[in-house]
């Protein structure tokens, strides 16, 4: 959009968190060398899924943001080694103005004109569980926008995983964690592989344990259990060497359905992981911990939308 | 209509011109270098969709890996690990199209976004403008090859018009030597040409001067057609079968017995004339064999009130000559020479009729120098055999074989013929309307740098003034660079084969795509890149191998006869008149007389092609009445003496 100013992510407003988790594979948390790991391995994986954001600012009404919000999400499937659209469900697209609308009369009143406009609208300034609006401070409301976008997104992601998981093909990689959806949650085909960690779930020598795992080793099997979100299974794993670089290079979490044997099967997905390391997703900075298969659906979907 | 294969895209670094345009395929797309596509552009204008033709001109594939470092990295620096990435990196076929043809022409615009489809055949048509020539009423189209893309098979027709005049007119055809592309290309244009050529623009026929090696001497005979060539001869309209009428000539050897021809085979003889010209067809053209240190002005002089005062005309004795002179042969115009010096001698004189002496001994000695620098083209006697220029006939090949002769000898042929050809055209009476001249090694004949030749001057003449009366010249060369730039320039049709990449680095190809560049330099056999006046870009065409026998062939299965006596040789060339004549007629015949009167009495046959050969050969003799043994006389009897008889009687 012509004089659009795109807003860079929000750095996530919860603070950096460790949280002991259940350990699910023997008693205690210790680093595994996944086993028959070779650069000849095969991965399981039949497709991989993620979803973009993009955030622009494209008027201020008395010093309130108007934003635009464009989500997308994809899935791309794996045939003969290249990666196509899924065909069974197109890429999602959605694009809504988020607006204040409590602190934007004008604009409140023109709601029925609004709502014939072929955009949808999203009102930034409703009151929250507990009742209470949001503050004017357009900061504030630029960073509820902004969540609103994300929340966005990952309801795109979470059709889309729901719709594979209902199709059945193949393991699916997914892009991020797999508990908002129960259906997701609970599905064999979804394997959740999550980049950031603004949570560790480990606290004391388990920690000592993650930080220090090596090329190819993976941690033991935990249970995450978030109090709104479906419990699954999880390990961390070092996709690359992270000597000389930070602790957290090259580290990935892990999140399945819970199964039994998880000790199997925490190994052959890991296998399947690390056997996506390759080719390298460079020129993204996050290359250490994503897969191909992810930047091109970052690539596609930035085409597309 | 086929799916659509590609998209047009266009960047700010790399956009659309009216000229240019780019589009992406998928991976397995059957577009390459020479493919015609089809733009169905997304906006009507004036209530049109546009369609936008263009031959792609350039091709390129990228992955989005931003540096080789980074496979490098992916693969911890082993190659061999490659192979087994799960995923292969995001891939793009992107190609550059140049246009052929916008419809609508006007305004003309940079090409738009739009879907891609590969052309088929009436998209062909459109996009190369065959449309025009091809429509009912114009019919002037005559195939030269197929054009194959996917699943596409179209026919490229020139038109006729643009080949043999008036519009535009000759053929050059440039590649690599042994790679059956030049030659071939001319056989088989030449019989799409004889099928093809529209009655109503009136006769043709073709000169080829065979100028080495044994390709053109087989025309008449059939050759191998694989079945793929059946295919074509048949999309192509053209029967698979090898030149019904086609007539050879060939100067002798040196000794005058046998033809010197690859075609002088007996079994072949039959439509194979000797080429033999006298004093007066050689002194026409004495320019093209005397360099001008050799002729001065005062040599010109004398040459010209020879020609113009002494050859065929009663050159009465005067104070210097001695007796009276009939010149019509080389032996007669040396014997007029010698008078003339041997008067000059007499009476210590110093010049006649201006001439002076060293003139006339300088001139006398080029002249008759000819005939041995000639032997075999050039007769002392002055018999003539020769082309039938006024009689040409509608869809004949005449084949001038001068593969092996010397190189004087073979300006000679080509200026003389050529010359004659055009004296005719421009009459009118050759015999056909138009008439093609292959010319083989343009290279040597007309050469871009070097001295002017009288056979060069004649090239430029008919590739300048040609289409006007009809001539019309097919040349081909090695290195089109090296030939002379107003006689490439002015054809309007140039056919390509492979060609050596040396060639391609010179300047004439810089108009050339390098990926362009770069399919000219692997070309298969039988595959053309082809450029004619109607055709925006060049096109890349495939024709089938010309349907008569091949010069290995031929030479394999009708090798060429080695010099022969002087008897067989007689038989060898009249039998074809005449089958009843034997080696023992001929030997009889001929026992007496010396080889240069048996060699004369034999062209003077050939030339006349009496119906009785044998009673018209036997009397080009001189009389001789055999030697008789002379009749001993009888010896008279002794009388026995008797034994008394006193006197002895």
């Amino acid at each position: 959009m012509d004089g659009a100013a795109s807003v860079e992510p929000l750095a996530a407003s919860d603070p950096p968190t460790l949280r002991a988790a259940t350990v699910i594979e023997g008693t205690a948390l210790r680093a595994v060398r996944v086993p028959d790991f070779s650069p000849e391995a095969k991965s399981g994986f039949g497709a991989f899924l993620d979803g973009t954001q993009k955030v622009q600012i494209v008027a201020h009404h008395c010093g309130m943001p108007i934003v635009i919000g464009t989500v997308s999400a994809a899935v791309r499937i794996r045939v003969d080694r290249r990666l196509t659209t899924w065909g069974h469900q197109p890429p999602l697209v959605e694009r809504k103005i988020y607006l204040p609308l409590r602190y934007l009369p004008v604009l409140a009143e023109l709601g029925a004109d609004v709502a014939q406009t072929s955009w949808q609208i999203v009102d930034t300034s409703t009151a929250d569980k507990s009742g209470e609006y949001p503050s004017q401070h357009p900061a504030v409301l630029l960073e509820r926008a902004t969540r609103a976008v994300d929340q966005q997104r990952e309801h795109l992601e979470d059709r889309l995983a729901e719709a594979w998981c209902a199709q059945g093909e193949a393991p699916i990689y997914i892009d991020g964690g797999i508990s908002r959806s129960a259906n997701v949650a609970s599905s064999a085909l979804a394997v959740g592989v999550i980049k950031s960690h603004r949570t560790l779930y480990v606290e004391g020598d388990a920690l000592r344990i993650v930080l220090g795992l090596r090329k190819g080793e993976r941690s033991s099997v935990f249970r995450v259990a978030p109090r709104s979100r479906s419990s699954v299974m999880s390990w961390y794993l070092r996709l690359r060497g992270e000597a000389g670089r930070d602790p957290l290079w090259g580290l990935v979490r892990v999140e399945v359905t819970e199964r039994e044997r998880p000790s199997d099967r925490a190994n052959e997905i890991s296998r399947w992981i690390m056997a996506e390391t390759t080719p390298l997703s460079l020129p993204d900075g996050r290359w250490d911990k994503m897969a191909y298969g992810v930047r091109d659906c970052e690539e596609f979907l930035r085409a597309i939308s | 209509m086929s799916e659509a294969l590609g998209r047009v895209v266009a960047t700010e670094r790399k956009p659309n011109t009216p000229h240019e345009f780019h589009f992406w395929t998928a991976i397995n797309s059957p577009v390459g270098i020479g493919t015609i596509v089809r733009v169905d552009g997304a906006q009507p204008m004036d209530g049109q969709i546009p369609h936008i033709y263009g031959i792609v001109v350039e091709g390129f594939s990228y992955t989005d890996l931003q540096s080789p470092m980074h496979d490098v990295l992916g693969h911890d620096g082993l190659p061999t690990l490659a192979g087994f990435a799960s995923t292969e990196r995001a891939e793009i076929r992107l190609y550059t199209a140049a246009v052929l043809r916008q419809i609508p022409e006007e305004p003309l615009q940079p090409v738009p976004m739009g879907q891609v489809f590969l052309a088929e055949e009436a998209d062909v048509h459109v996009a190369l403008r065959m449309d025009s020539y091809l429509k009912d009423g114009a019919n002037t189209g005559i195939p030269v090859g197929v054009y194959r893309a996917g699943g596409t098979d179209a026919v490229i027709y020139l038109d006729a018009d643009f080949l043999l005049g008036p519009e535009a007119a000759h053929l050059n055809i440039t590649g690599v030597s042994g790679l059956a592309t030049k030659t071939s290309a001319v056989e088989w244009l030449l019989a799409s040409l004889f099928k093809h050529f529209p009655e109503e623009k009136g006769s043709i026929a073709a000169v080829c001067f065979n100028v080495k090696g044994p390709d053109l001497c087989y025309l008449d005979k059939p050759g191998k057609v694989e079945q793929t060539d059946e295919a074509l001869y048949e999309k192509l309209g053209v029967e698979p079968k090898p030149f019904q009428k086609v007539e050879y000539f060939a100067p002798y050897t040196a000794k005058g017995l046998a033809l010197n021809t690859f075609r002088n085979n007996e079994e072949l003889l039959d439509n194979v004339t000797p080429l033999t010209w006298g004093l007066r067809e050689v002194l026409q053209y004495a320019e093209v064999l005397l360099n001008k240190d050799d002729i001065d002005a005062k040599a010109d002089a004398l040459i010209d009130f020879i020609t113009e005062n002494v050859v065929d005309k009663e050159f009465a004795a005067d104070g210097v000559l001695v007796k009276n002179h009939r010149v019509e042969s080389f032996a007669d115009l040396d014997a007029w020479f010698r008078d003339v010096l041997q008067g000059l001698e007499k009476k210590n004189g110093e010049s006649w009729r201006t001439h002076h002496v060293a003139t006339i001994r300088k001139v006398r000695n080029r002249l008759s120098n000819i005939s041995t620098r000639c032997a075999g083209l050039v007769t002392d006697s002055g018999a003539v055999s020769d082309l039938p220029f006024g009689s040409f006939e509608d869809k004949t090949v005449y084949v001038v074989d001068v593969a092996n002769l010397e190189e004087d000898a073979q300006d000679l042929i080509f200026a003389r013929i050529v010359s004659k050809l055009r004296e005719h055209l421009e009459r009118r009476d050759l015999g056909v309307k138009h008439l093609v001249v292959f010319v083989d090694e343009l290279n040597k004949y007309a050469p871009g740098d070097g001295p002017e030749t009288y056979v060069r001057k004649m090239l430029l003449d008919i590739a300048e003034r040609g289409r006007y009366l009809g001539l019309v010249l097919f040349s081909a060369q090695q290195f089109r660079s090296q030939v002379h730039r107003r006689v490439v320039g002015n054809s309007g049709t140039a056919l390509f084969g492979r060609m050596d990449p040396d060639e391609l680095s010179t300047p004439g190809y810089a108009v050339l795509s390098p990926a362009t560049r770069t399919k000219l330099a692997t070309l298969e056999k039988g595959q053309l890149m082809i450029r004619h006046p109607h055709f925006t870009q060049p096109i890349f065409v495939r024709f089938p191998r010309p349907a008569v026998m091949q010069g290995r062939e031929g030479s394999e299965r009708y090798p060429q006869s080695n010099e022969i006596s002087l008897e067989a040789a007689i038989l060898r060339a009249l039998r074809p008149l005449d089958p009843t004549i034997s080696l023992p007629w001929v030997q009889e015949i001929t026992a007496l007389y010396t080889e240069q009167e048996v060699i004369r009495a034999r062209n003077a046959t050939l030339l006349a092609r009496p119906n009785d050969v044998k009673a018209y050969f036997s009397s080009q003799f001189r009389k001789i009445i055999p030697a008789q043994p002379a009749q001993r006389p009888m010896a008279g009897s002794i009388r026995s003496v008797p034994e008394n008889d006193p006197y002895g009687f």
